[in-house]
Protein backbone atom coordinates (compact mmCIF):
# COMPACT_ATOMS: atom_id res chain seq x y z
CA UNK A 1 0.00 0.00 0.00
CA UNK A 2 2.78 2.34 0.84
CA UNK A 3 4.87 1.48 -2.21
CA UNK A 4 1.88 2.42 -4.52
CA UNK A 5 0.80 5.32 -2.38
CA UNK A 6 4.69 6.32 -3.06
CA UNK A 7 4.52 5.60 -6.47
CA UNK A 8 1.70 8.08 -7.13
CA UNK A 9 2.98 10.49 -5.37
CA UNK A 10 6.38 10.32 -7.36
CA UNK A 11 4.12 10.17 -10.57
CA UNK A 12 2.27 13.64 -9.17
CA UNK A 13 6.10 15.03 -8.16
CA UNK A 14 7.35 14.46 -12.13
CA UNK A 15 4.15 16.23 -13.62
CA UNK A 16 4.31 19.54 -11.10
CA UNK A 17 8.20 19.62 -11.85
CA UNK A 18 7.51 18.97 -16.15
CA UNK A 19 5.05 21.35 -15.87
CA UNK A 20 7.59 24.47 -13.72
CA UNK A 21 9.36 23.78 -16.66
CA UNK A 22 6.87 24.39 -19.50
CA UNK A 23 5.36 27.85 -17.37
CA UNK A 24 6.50 30.71 -19.39
CA UNK A 25 5.46 32.72 -16.41
CA UNK A 26 7.32 33.07 -13.51
CA UNK A 27 4.82 33.39 -10.75
CA UNK A 28 3.48 30.35 -11.43
CA UNK A 29 6.26 28.58 -11.36
CA UNK A 30 6.92 29.66 -7.86
CA UNK A 31 3.45 28.18 -7.30
CA UNK A 32 4.75 25.01 -8.74
CA UNK A 33 7.59 25.55 -6.39
CA UNK A 34 5.56 25.76 -3.63
CA UNK A 35 3.79 22.72 -4.54
CA UNK A 36 6.61 20.27 -4.77
CA UNK A 37 7.86 20.84 -1.58
CA UNK A 38 5.57 18.73 0.83
CA UNK A 39 5.71 16.22 -2.18
CA UNK A 40 9.27 15.81 -1.95
CA UNK A 41 8.80 15.52 1.77
CA UNK A 42 6.06 12.62 1.44
CA UNK A 43 7.63 10.86 -1.38
CA UNK A 44 10.97 10.65 1.27
CA UNK A 45 8.31 9.64 4.02
CA UNK A 46 9.86 12.26 5.95
CA UNK A 47 6.10 14.16 6.91
CA UNK B 1 2.40 48.13 -10.77
CA UNK B 2 2.67 45.21 -13.33
CA UNK B 3 4.74 42.40 -11.57
CA UNK B 4 5.28 39.76 -14.92
CA UNK B 5 8.28 38.31 -15.06
CA UNK B 6 9.19 35.67 -17.49
CA UNK B 7 9.07 32.74 -16.93
CA UNK B 8 12.08 30.52 -18.34
CA UNK B 9 14.11 27.22 -17.83
CA UNK B 10 16.77 28.75 -15.88
CA UNK B 11 14.06 30.14 -13.28
CA UNK B 12 12.65 27.13 -12.83
CA UNK B 13 16.06 25.73 -11.51
CA UNK B 14 16.45 28.47 -9.70
CA UNK B 15 13.17 28.17 -8.19
CA UNK B 16 13.45 23.82 -7.51
CA UNK B 17 16.63 24.11 -6.14
CA UNK B 18 15.23 26.89 -3.39
CA UNK B 19 12.33 24.16 -2.92
CA UNK B 20 15.13 21.66 -2.08
CA UNK B 21 16.81 23.88 0.46
CA UNK B 22 13.37 24.37 2.00
CA UNK B 23 12.98 20.63 1.84
CA UNK B 24 16.29 20.42 3.30
CA UNK B 25 15.68 22.84 6.49
CA UNK B 26 12.62 20.96 6.99
CA UNK B 27 13.75 17.11 6.97
CA UNK B 28 16.04 17.99 9.51
CA UNK B 29 13.93 19.63 11.23
CA UNK B 30 11.39 16.74 10.96
CA UNK B 31 14.11 14.14 11.40
CA UNK B 32 15.33 15.54 14.70
CA UNK B 33 12.34 14.49 16.31
CA UNK B 34 12.80 10.88 15.69
CA UNK B 35 15.51 10.24 18.42
CA UNK B 36 13.74 8.10 21.18
CA UNK B 37 13.25 9.51 24.32
CA UNK B 38 16.09 8.94 26.58
CA UNK B 39 15.27 7.88 30.31
CA UNK B 40 17.18 6.84 33.20
CA UNK B 41 15.33 4.46 35.35
CA UNK B 42 16.67 3.14 39.01
CA UNK B 43 18.54 0.57 38.91
CA UNK B 44 15.83 -1.61 40.36
CA UNK B 45 13.97 -1.64 37.08
CA UNK B 46 13.95 -4.39 34.85
CA UNK B 47 13.69 -3.59 30.94
CA UNK B 48 11.84 -5.89 28.29
CA UNK B 49 10.41 -5.08 25.42
CA UNK B 50 6.27 -4.70 24.20
CA UNK B 51 7.10 -7.11 20.97
CA UNK B 52 7.71 -9.54 24.11
CA UNK B 53 4.27 -9.73 24.56
CA UNK B 54 3.40 -9.70 20.99
CA UNK B 55 6.11 -10.84 18.57
CA UNK B 56 4.04 -9.26 15.70
CA UNK B 57 5.35 -5.86 16.17
CA UNK B 58 8.40 -7.15 16.32
CA UNK B 59 11.57 -4.84 14.77
CA UNK B 60 8.50 -2.31 13.70
CA UNK B 61 8.38 1.46 15.31
CA UNK B 62 5.16 0.20 17.59
CA UNK B 63 7.82 -1.52 19.77
CA UNK B 64 9.20 -0.15 22.66
CA UNK B 65 10.63 -0.17 26.41
CA UNK B 66 8.59 -1.91 29.12
CA UNK B 67 9.79 -1.37 32.69
CA UNK B 68 9.24 -3.66 35.39
CA UNK B 69 10.37 -3.49 38.93
CA UNK B 70 9.38 -6.31 41.64
CA UNK B 71 9.58 -5.71 45.57
CA UNK B 72 10.62 -8.65 47.97
CA UNK B 73 7.44 -8.67 48.97
CA UNK B 74 4.44 -10.66 47.06
CA UNK B 75 1.37 -8.53 46.36
CA UNK B 76 -0.42 -6.93 43.25
CA UNK B 77 0.91 -5.74 39.67
CA UNK B 78 0.12 -2.36 38.33
CA UNK B 79 0.98 -0.81 35.10
CA UNK B 80 1.20 2.99 34.74
CA UNK B 81 0.83 3.89 30.59
CA UNK B 82 2.10 7.09 29.98
CA UNK B 83 2.34 8.97 26.67
CA UNK B 84 -1.01 7.68 24.91
CA UNK B 85 -1.00 11.11 23.49
CA UNK B 86 2.82 12.41 23.40
CA UNK B 87 0.73 16.44 23.49
CA UNK B 88 -0.16 15.70 26.90
CA UNK B 89 3.41 16.20 28.25
CA UNK B 90 2.31 15.31 32.03
CA UNK B 91 0.87 11.76 31.37
CA UNK B 92 4.96 10.98 30.01
CA UNK B 93 6.37 12.99 32.77
CA UNK B 94 4.75 11.28 35.67
CA UNK B 95 5.85 8.05 33.98
CA UNK B 96 9.42 9.40 34.18
CA UNK B 97 9.45 10.43 37.98
CA UNK B 98 8.09 6.95 38.65
CA UNK B 99 10.95 5.50 36.66
CA UNK B 100 13.32 7.56 38.55
CA UNK B 101 12.32 7.44 41.63
CA UNK B 102 10.35 4.77 42.55
CA UNK B 103 11.44 1.40 44.61
CA UNK B 104 9.15 -1.14 44.80
CA UNK B 105 8.87 -3.05 48.31
CA UNK B 106 5.56 -5.13 47.54
CA UNK B 107 4.50 -6.19 44.34
CA UNK B 108 5.22 -5.46 40.81
CA UNK B 109 5.43 -2.19 38.99
CA UNK B 110 5.70 -1.59 35.44
CA UNK B 111 5.72 1.55 33.80
CA UNK B 112 5.23 2.10 29.74
CA UNK B 113 6.17 5.88 29.42
CA UNK B 114 6.05 6.16 25.91
CA UNK B 115 2.51 4.37 24.99
CA UNK B 116 2.21 5.61 21.33
CA UNK B 117 5.71 5.71 21.11
CA UNK B 118 4.67 6.55 17.17
CA UNK B 119 3.20 9.61 17.91
CA UNK B 120 6.36 11.04 19.92
CA UNK B 121 8.59 10.90 16.52
CA UNK B 122 6.10 13.89 14.77
CA UNK B 123 4.55 17.07 16.21
CA UNK B 124 1.02 19.25 15.20
CA UNK B 125 1.50 20.81 11.77
CA UNK B 126 -1.20 22.99 12.14
CA UNK B 127 -1.19 23.47 15.75
CA UNK B 128 2.00 25.42 16.13
CA UNK B 129 3.44 22.89 19.21
CA UNK B 130 6.76 22.85 20.07
CA UNK B 131 8.68 19.39 19.32
CA UNK B 132 9.95 19.70 23.12
CA UNK B 133 10.37 21.43 25.97
CA UNK B 134 12.52 21.58 28.55
CA UNK B 135 12.22 21.47 32.67
CA UNK B 136 14.95 22.63 35.08
CA UNK B 137 16.09 20.34 37.23
CA UNK B 138 17.30 19.82 40.73
CA UNK B 139 21.43 20.84 39.71
CA UNK B 140 19.97 24.01 37.57
CA UNK B 141 20.47 21.94 34.36
CA UNK B 142 17.62 22.01 32.22
CA UNK B 143 16.70 18.60 30.51
CA UNK B 144 14.67 18.35 27.16
CA UNK B 145 11.39 16.26 26.74
CA UNK B 146 9.31 15.87 23.43
CA UNK B 147 6.14 17.22 22.64
CA UNK B 148 4.38 15.11 20.16
CA UNK B 149 1.30 14.25 18.07
CA UNK B 150 -2.19 12.74 19.41
CA UNK B 151 -1.79 10.04 16.60
CA UNK B 152 0.47 8.02 15.19
CA UNK B 153 2.86 9.16 12.38
CA UNK B 154 1.79 9.14 9.62
CA UNK B 155 4.96 7.83 7.81
CA UNK B 156 4.13 4.34 10.13
CA UNK B 157 0.46 4.37 9.64
CA UNK B 158 -1.25 5.50 6.03
CA UNK B 159 -3.74 6.41 5.08
CA UNK B 160 -6.39 6.00 7.37
CA UNK B 161 -10.15 5.74 6.17
CA UNK B 162 -12.95 8.62 5.93
CA UNK B 163 -14.76 6.75 8.78
CA UNK B 164 -13.16 4.22 11.41
CA UNK B 165 -15.22 1.14 12.05
CA UNK B 166 -13.85 -0.12 14.95
CA UNK B 167 -13.20 -3.50 14.41
CA UNK B 168 -14.76 -5.30 17.70
CA UNK B 169 -17.69 -3.26 18.12
CA UNK B 170 -18.58 -1.81 14.60
CA UNK B 171 -18.79 1.70 16.43
CA UNK B 172 -17.85 4.43 13.62
CA UNK B 173 -15.64 6.54 14.53
CA UNK B 174 -13.70 9.84 12.94
CA UNK B 175 -11.32 8.04 10.30
CA UNK B 176 -8.05 9.73 12.34
CA UNK B 177 -8.66 8.02 15.28
CA UNK B 178 -7.49 4.98 13.38
CA UNK B 179 -4.20 6.29 14.23
CA UNK B 180 -5.13 7.09 18.10
CA UNK B 181 -4.35 4.56 20.59
CA UNK B 182 -6.61 4.98 22.63
CA UNK B 183 -9.62 4.60 20.18
CA UNK B 184 -7.38 1.16 19.13
CA UNK B 185 -8.45 -1.07 21.93
CA UNK B 186 -8.64 -4.09 22.57
CA UNK B 187 -6.58 -4.03 18.95
CA UNK B 188 -6.23 -6.55 16.79
CA UNK B 189 -3.33 -9.04 16.21
CA UNK B 190 -3.86 -8.19 12.03
CA UNK B 191 -4.64 -4.46 12.00
CA UNK B 192 -2.84 -1.58 11.42
CA UNK B 193 0.55 -0.58 13.53
CA UNK B 194 -1.61 0.96 16.54
CA UNK B 195 -4.14 -1.81 16.37
CA UNK B 196 -1.07 -4.29 16.99
CA UNK B 197 0.23 -1.79 19.30
CA UNK B 198 -3.21 -2.10 21.42
CA UNK B 199 -3.47 -5.68 20.79
CA UNK B 200 0.49 -5.65 22.58
CA UNK B 201 -0.87 -3.66 25.51
CA UNK B 202 -3.61 -5.59 25.99
CA UNK B 203 -1.60 -9.15 25.62
CA UNK B 204 0.85 -7.58 28.58
CA UNK B 205 -1.92 -6.86 30.59
CA UNK B 206 -3.70 -10.67 30.34
CA UNK B 207 0.16 -12.30 30.68
CA UNK B 208 1.30 -9.84 33.28
CA UNK B 209 -2.11 -10.39 34.83
CA UNK B 210 -2.23 -6.75 35.69
CA UNK B 211 -4.62 -5.89 38.52
CA UNK B 212 -4.46 -2.04 38.51
CA UNK B 213 -4.11 -0.37 34.66
CA UNK B 214 -3.37 3.06 34.65
CA UNK B 215 -3.61 5.58 31.96
CA UNK B 216 -2.76 8.87 32.06
CA UNK B 217 -4.13 11.69 30.01
CA UNK B 218 -4.55 15.39 30.02
CA UNK B 219 -7.48 17.34 28.39
CA UNK B 220 -8.37 20.56 27.52
CA UNK B 221 -9.06 22.86 30.17
CA UNK B 222 -12.79 23.80 28.20
CA UNK B 223 -13.30 20.13 27.85
CA UNK B 224 -15.99 18.83 30.65
CA UNK B 225 -13.99 15.26 31.20
CA UNK B 226 -10.81 17.10 32.99
CA UNK B 227 -9.11 16.85 36.61
CA UNK B 228 -11.01 13.11 36.62
CA UNK B 229 -10.58 10.06 36.85
CA UNK B 230 -13.04 7.96 34.56
CA UNK B 231 -13.26 4.00 35.94
CA UNK B 232 -14.95 0.71 34.62
CA UNK B 233 -17.71 -0.24 36.92
CA UNK B 234 -14.74 -2.92 38.14
CA UNK B 235 -12.83 -0.25 39.49
CA UNK B 236 -15.40 2.04 40.43
CA UNK B 237 -15.45 1.12 44.13
CA UNK B 238 -11.73 1.69 44.24
CA UNK B 239 -11.73 5.09 42.30
CA UNK B 240 -14.18 6.53 44.61
CA UNK B 241 -12.25 5.51 47.52
CA UNK B 242 -9.25 7.66 45.99
CA UNK B 243 -11.75 10.42 44.80
CA UNK B 244 -12.79 10.95 48.26
CA UNK B 245 -9.23 10.95 49.85
CA UNK B 246 -8.31 13.34 47.23
CA UNK B 247 -11.26 15.64 47.62
CA UNK B 248 -10.67 15.72 51.71
CA UNK B 249 -6.76 17.14 51.12
CA UNK B 250 -9.13 19.89 48.90
CA UNK B 251 -7.89 19.02 45.05
CA UNK B 252 -10.70 18.71 43.31
CA UNK B 253 -11.37 16.12 40.95
CA UNK B 254 -14.29 14.73 39.39
CA UNK B 255 -15.29 10.83 39.18
CA UNK B 256 -16.72 9.47 35.72
CA UNK B 257 -18.25 6.22 35.11
CA UNK B 258 -16.45 4.70 31.74
CA UNK B 259 -19.11 5.00 29.45
CA UNK B 260 -20.52 0.97 28.20
CA UNK B 261 -21.23 2.63 24.61
CA UNK B 262 -18.03 4.13 23.95
CA UNK B 263 -15.52 1.83 22.70
CA UNK B 264 -12.06 1.17 21.68
CA UNK B 265 -10.97 3.47 24.45
CA UNK B 266 -8.41 2.11 27.51
CA UNK B 267 -11.08 2.29 30.57
CA UNK B 268 -13.67 1.01 28.20
CA UNK B 269 -12.11 -2.06 26.77
CA UNK B 270 -9.25 -2.98 29.18
CA UNK B 271 -11.61 -3.77 31.36
CA UNK B 272 -14.08 -5.61 29.36
CA UNK B 273 -11.10 -7.88 27.51
CA UNK B 274 -8.90 -8.48 30.30
CA UNK B 275 -9.30 -9.14 34.19
CA UNK B 276 -7.71 -6.07 34.91
CA UNK B 277 -9.44 -2.81 37.06
CA UNK B 278 -8.63 -0.22 34.62
CA UNK B 279 -8.17 3.80 35.32
CA UNK B 280 -8.13 6.85 33.09
CA UNK B 281 -7.00 10.22 34.42
CA UNK B 282 -7.03 13.52 33.16
CA UNK B 283 -5.49 16.52 33.93
CA UNK B 284 -5.91 20.49 32.37
CA UNK B 285 -3.31 21.21 29.66
CA UNK B 286 -4.05 24.35 28.54
CA UNK B 287 -1.12 23.93 25.36
CA UNK B 288 -3.40 21.01 23.96
CA UNK B 289 -7.13 23.80 24.66
CA UNK B 290 -8.47 25.04 21.65
CA UNK B 291 -9.28 28.56 23.54
CA UNK B 292 -5.81 29.03 24.00
CA UNK B 293 -3.04 31.86 22.56
CA UNK B 294 0.34 31.92 21.38
CA UNK B 295 1.89 28.19 21.69
CA UNK B 296 5.27 27.98 22.89
CA UNK B 297 7.24 25.72 25.09
CA UNK B 298 6.06 28.52 28.31
CA UNK B 299 2.82 27.51 27.79
CA UNK B 300 3.47 23.75 28.13
CA UNK B 301 5.54 24.11 30.96
CA UNK B 302 3.65 26.54 32.89
CA UNK B 303 -0.03 26.77 31.11
CA UNK B 304 0.01 30.74 31.72
CA UNK B 305 -2.54 32.20 28.79
CA UNK B 306 -4.38 35.20 29.22
CA UNK B 307 -7.41 33.80 26.97
CA UNK B 308 -7.90 31.04 29.70
CA UNK B 309 -8.04 33.31 31.89
CA UNK B 310 -10.76 35.30 30.37
CA UNK B 311 -12.48 32.00 29.65
CA UNK B 312 -12.12 30.82 33.30
CA UNK B 313 -13.63 34.62 34.43
CA UNK B 314 -16.69 33.67 31.95
CA UNK B 315 -17.57 30.28 33.92
CA UNK B 316 -16.35 28.34 30.46
CA UNK B 317 -13.69 26.34 32.43
CA UNK B 318 -14.00 22.80 33.82
CA UNK B 319 -10.78 23.55 36.25
CA UNK B 320 -9.74 26.32 38.49
CA UNK B 321 -7.63 28.30 36.61
CA UNK B 322 -5.97 31.00 38.44
CA UNK B 323 -3.60 32.70 35.72
CA UNK B 324 -1.64 29.37 35.34
CA UNK B 325 -1.40 25.48 35.42
CA UNK B 326 1.85 24.64 35.64
CA UNK B 327 3.06 21.00 34.37
CA UNK B 328 4.42 20.35 37.82
CA UNK B 329 0.82 20.76 39.24
CA UNK B 330 -0.42 18.32 36.39
CA UNK B 331 1.93 15.83 37.20
CA UNK B 332 1.28 16.15 41.27
CA UNK B 333 -2.02 15.63 40.33
CA UNK B 334 -1.52 12.23 38.37
CA UNK B 335 1.17 11.20 40.81
CA UNK B 336 -0.71 11.79 43.77
CA UNK B 337 -4.16 10.39 42.52
CA UNK B 338 -1.76 6.51 41.43
CA UNK B 339 0.57 6.71 44.87
CA UNK B 340 -3.50 7.00 46.76
CA UNK B 341 -4.76 4.41 44.06
CA UNK B 342 -1.87 2.02 44.95
CA UNK B 343 -2.21 2.34 48.55
CA UNK B 344 -6.10 1.43 48.59
CA UNK B 345 -5.44 -1.35 46.23
CA UNK B 346 -5.33 -3.80 49.20
CA UNK B 347 -8.53 -2.50 50.84
CA UNK B 348 -10.24 -4.19 47.91
CA UNK B 349 -8.19 -7.72 47.70
CA UNK B 350 -5.64 -8.24 50.21
CA UNK B 351 -3.32 -9.72 48.50
CA UNK B 352 -3.00 -7.69 46.20
CA UNK B 353 -1.65 -4.53 47.84
CA UNK B 354 1.50 -2.58 46.27
CA UNK B 355 3.98 -0.58 48.13
CA UNK B 356 6.16 2.05 46.29
CA UNK B 357 8.45 4.59 48.37
CA UNK B 358 10.84 6.74 47.15
CA UNK B 359 7.86 9.25 44.83
CA UNK B 360 7.35 12.68 46.09
CA UNK B 361 4.34 14.09 47.62
CA UNK B 362 1.96 16.48 45.92
CA UNK B 363 3.11 19.45 47.57
CA UNK B 364 6.62 18.44 47.46
CA UNK B 365 6.25 18.01 43.01
CA UNK B 366 4.47 21.55 43.09
CA UNK B 367 6.65 23.39 45.86
CA UNK B 368 10.09 21.80 44.00
CA UNK B 369 8.99 21.40 40.75
CA UNK B 370 8.95 17.86 38.99
CA UNK B 371 12.52 18.39 37.81
CA UNK B 372 13.58 18.90 41.78
CA UNK B 373 12.80 14.62 41.01
CA UNK B 374 14.49 13.54 37.37
CA UNK B 375 17.74 12.32 36.51
CA UNK B 376 20.26 14.57 34.71
CA UNK B 377 20.31 13.69 31.09
CA UNK B 378 23.92 12.76 30.20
Amino acid sequence: MTLIYRGIVLFVLALVIRCIFREKDFWKQATGALVVIPLILRVLMLK
Amino acid sequence: MNYQIKGSRVTACILLALSCLVCFVAAKSFTSMWVEERVYPVEEFQQKKLSDYFSGIKGTPADQPVFIQKGEEEGGTVLLLCGTHPNEPASNLTGVLFLENAKVERGRLIVIPTANIMGFSHNGPQEGHPQGYFIELADGSKRRFPYGNRLSNPIYQWPNPDIYIHPSSGQNLSGKEKSNLNRCYPGRPDGSITEKMAYAIVELIRKEKVDLAFDLHEASPEYPVVNAIVAHERSMELAAMVTMEIEAMGIPIRLEPSPKNLHGLSHREWGDFTDTMPILMETGNPSQGRLRGRTNEDLVVTGKDKCYSRAFDLGKLYIPYDGDQPLSLRVARHTNAVMLFMENLEFINEEKGLTVEGIPDFEEIVKKGVGHFLAASN
